[in-house]
């Protein structure tokens, strides 16, 4: 049998708030919420714990958190302040072991299997050196330590694989901490709602209400064959992380990824270049995500098509700053795509789109001003809503209005590992 | 057309108008480069339609005429030419130009000199003259700073202002900024905006060296066009339309610590650490440590790579006010200290996150302004 894992999800609690209450402590104890401009049409991005209590949820129209919380304090957000609290946030979690993968800006896996040796100094000795003890000793320390250093709410969830501590993170919410003892993990999830399980979204959740499966632990009971059968390659491995079975590790910074890019063959040969362009502005968007999720930049855009007749041809440019701003990545893209195009305007099997040279994140500071600020905000925003409500939540008219696209069957090839570079070649 | 000139001095007036011919132009003529009878030389011109370079070359003159030939064609031939006297030849209402040199003939087909898009003639909106190579000491510290992409169209130019007895060059990309004072030799009647293409000045600034008297540098009456006249050569450039952006107000007025390095030294050991630097994202990192009593001050710079190795240096540094530490890219600060003329720099701090201002000792025409990288210390 495999070695029993411990991990630890820490979670921060209304990142955004807490931030904005930590440094202006008449926030605190206020119903606050962060997203700009109530009379605009923003939408909040986070909502403290007192004014969740009236019913406003990151997501909302501001104008709608009013109506419902009209003595609230609206907040624009400064997401320079953010940044660093986030910096400084994943420093005191690099404390506690070296397999730490951060999963956003305000919150990181940690695998302490082991780290007894590491914990212990730290809180004065252990009462014992069972691994739950050594694991609740570490996020007891860590939340203190975040408290104290930060001034936040951290929220941790125990448990032997990431999917259900990240569940367990969010049961202990607000200010928590929630273990959940191996081999009790089953028991813990079933009753649990779909959308609970991490990578669990809209479309299989609606999949399995087509069936009548409406709880993690009816996931968990379906024979694997069934699973397979709805959801292909992917269906066993989604019943055994409903049954508190997850194997994926912990990948620490030093397994970071050293590009990341996505990739999809059209049904169909295409000649009409708004297609490709539309194609290249998901792909973008797919790519942006999950460089931002990773807090990763990439300085190097590589396009890569091959046409009808399988001759395959990348093409890249390395920008002066490194990104991971959708925006900024389509426009390099769709300029290397006209590029190419002048020259060979042949029909299109396949397009690609990566993004490599990633750095970590140090930031260049601009002169006039941060101006990629309001961007980055919106981009983050962005990122939170789509995990908590599916991809599909939010989209800008520039994708939604391109048929190839929006549509519910589009689905890029997903490649972000070590060797993933693109251009090289992998069989159909 | 009858005319005769030396190989060398028809291959070195080519290779300077042939920077201005167009690389990939919807234009096709603008490919070729123009040869003109003028009073008894021979003009050479070329136009990417950004810029267009003219150039005299001594000639013997037997019969006047105007032809335009494929450029890249005659500057390979002629430079493959051996160095004696080369004769131009076009019969009338003919477009084949006849050489002759030495034992080699040879003929181009060319394009009628009409259709080549006139070269303006750039006046009546202001003239001054400046010493060539101040200009060009001031040309090669401003550049640096510009924007090399297309983003933000005014960022690839350098900010040109007159006013008084003084000229002020600027340039920024957003992320370093410099400013260059000139003093000019007689005041200005009216003070002059107008942004100049970074890449015009960066041609201008391969012809200056040679110079030895001053460069006429004269504005059409609508500014849209600038003019550089150098003794030989002329460079037209169209100015950029639009708004510069307020810089005066991102150059600090005060610091909490100022250090003062030797800038050969500040340079090798900044290209050092840049060995490290260049796995990451070029991030040199420095630390300023004021003197106590006997013992004198000391800056650090460091980078690291991860996986493959860290670097520290040190040099003593003067070092007023507060220990402090920043971060930069180091290709800019390589890029600043490239354009000093040695001696000592000053930097100007106000802590890890707030921008840099540095300043050659004994010298307060040129300011730059870097801003720094947020950093993991």
């Amino acid at each position: 049998m495999l070695e029993q894992r411990t991990i630890i999800h820490v979670d921060l609690d209304a990142f955004f708030v807490a931030v904005e209450q930590a440094r202006n402590p008449e926030l605190a104890g206020k119903p606050v919420i962060v997203g700009g401009d109530p009379d605009g049409r923003g939408v909040a991005a986070t909502a403290s714990y007192e004014a969740r209590v009236f019913g406003v949820r990151s997501g909302m129209a501001l104008s709608t958190a009013r109506r419902l919380c009209p003595q609230a304090v609206f907040l624009r957000g400064d997401f320079t302040a953010y940044r660093e609290a986030s910096q400084r946030f994943h420093e005191i979690v690099r404390a506690y072991s070296p397999l730490v993968e951060p999963g956003g800006l305000d919150e990181a896996y940690v695998d302490v299997t082991g780290c007894g040796p590491i914990v212990a100094p730290m809180t004065g000795g252990l009462e014992s050196d069972a691994p739950e003890e050594i694991a609740r000793a570490a996020g007891e320390h860590l939340r203190r330590r975040v408290r104290d250093e930060l001034s936040l709410a951290a929220s941790v969830g125990i448990a032997s694989g990431k999917s259900t501590a990240k569940i367990a993170s969010d049961a202990a919410k607000p200010d928590g901490l929630l273990l959940v003892p191996a081999g009790r993990e089953a028991a813990f999830l079933a009753p649990r709602p779909l959308r609970d399980l991490p990578g669990l979204g809209p479309k299989a959740e609606a999949a399995l209400h087509r069936i009548g499966v409406r709880t993690l632990g009816q996931v968990a009971a379906m024979p694997a064959s069934r699973l397979e059968a709805l959801f292909g390659a992917w269906g066993p491995a989604l019943g055994e992380r409903a049954a508190g079975v997850d194997s994926t590790p912990v990948a620490s910074g030093r397994e970071r990824a050293r590009s990341v890019s996505r990739e999809g063959t059209y049904a169909r040969d295409i000649v009409d270049v708004s297609v490709l362009r539309g194609s290249l502005r998901g792909y973008a968007e797919s790519v942006g995500a999950e460089l931002r999720r990773q807090d990763l930049r990439g300085r190097c855009i590589t396009l890569k098509l091959r046409y009808g007749d399988f001759s395959t041809i990348s093409r890249s440019r390395t920008l002066a700053q490194p990104t991971y701003a959708d925006d900024e990545i389509y426009r390099t893209a769709a300029s290397l795509l006209q590029d190419t195009l002048a020259k060979d305007g042949r029909a299109v099997r396949l397009l690609g789109l990566g993004v490599s040279n990633l750095g970590d994140d140090a930031v260049q500071l601009g002169l006039f001003g941060d101006e990629t600020q309001p961007q980055d905000e919106l981009l983050h925003s962005i990122d939170r809503l789509r995990e908590k409500y599916g991809q599909r939540a939010l989209q800008k008219g520039q994708t939604f209005f391109d048929p190839h696209v929006s549509s519910p069957d589009w689905e890029p090839e997903h490649q972000t590992g070590l060797s993933s570079q693109m251009g090289l070649e992998k069989p159909d | 057309m009858n005319v005769s000139c030396l190989q060398e001095h028809l291959s070195k007036g080519l290779s300077i108008v042939g920077r201005a011919v167009a690389a990939r132009s919807t234009l096709p003529v603008t490919a070729n480069v123009l040869l003109t009878t003028d009073d008894g030389r021979l003009k050479l011109a070329a136009t990417n339609l950004e810029i267009a370079l003219s150039c005299w070359v001594g000639a013997q003159v037997e019969e006047e005429g105007a032809i335009t030939v494929p450029a890249r064609l005659l500057i390979d031939f002629v430079n493959s030419l051996p160095s004696e006297k080369i004769e131009m030849t076009l019969a009338p209402r003919s477009r084949q130009l006849k050489l002759t040199c030495a034992r080699n003939q040879a003929t181009m087909s060319g394009v009628d000199a009409d259709d080549f898009p006139p070269i303006p003639s750039v006046e009546d909106g202001g003239s001054l003259e400046l010493d060539p190579q101040e200009l060009h000491t001031a040309i090669a510290q401003v550049i640096i700073s510009a924007a090399t992409d297309d983003s933000r169209p005014v960022l690839v130019g350098v900010n040109a202002q007159l006013e008084g007895d003084r000229l002020t060059f600027a340039a920024t990309d957003g992320f370093r900024l410099s400013v260059r004072h000139l003093t000019l030799g007689s005041p200005v009647p009216e003070p002059v905006q107008v942004i100049i293409p970074a890449r015009a000045l960066a041609e201008l600034n391969r012809l200056l060296p040679e110079e030895t008297d001053p460069v006429q540098m004269t504005f059409n009456a609508t500014r849209t066009q600038v003019l550089f006249r150098l003794k030989n050569v002329e460079l037209v450039a169209q100015l950029i339309q639009g708004t510069f952006p307020d810089y005066s107000q991102i150059i600090p007025d005060d610091h909490t610590s100022k250090a003062v390095v030797d800038v050969a030294e500040f340079l090798r050991e900044t290209r050092t650490a840049s060995i490290f630097a260049r796995d990451g994202s070029g991030i040199v990192r420095l630390q300023f440590t004021p003197g106590e009593d006997v013992a004198p001050g000391n800056m650090t710079i460091s980078a690291r790579a991860e996986e493959i190795g860290d670097n520290l240096s040190e040099l003593d540094a003067a070092v007023e006010g507060e220990s402090d530490k920043i971060a930069f890219n180091s290709k800019y600060l390589q890029d600043y200290l490239q354009v000093l003329e040695g001696g000592r720099v000053s930097l100007e701090m106000s802590g890890p996150s707030r921008q840099g201002v540095l300043r050659p000792v004994g010298d307060d025409s040129f300011v730059h302004v870097l801003m720094p990288m947020v950093v993991q210390w």
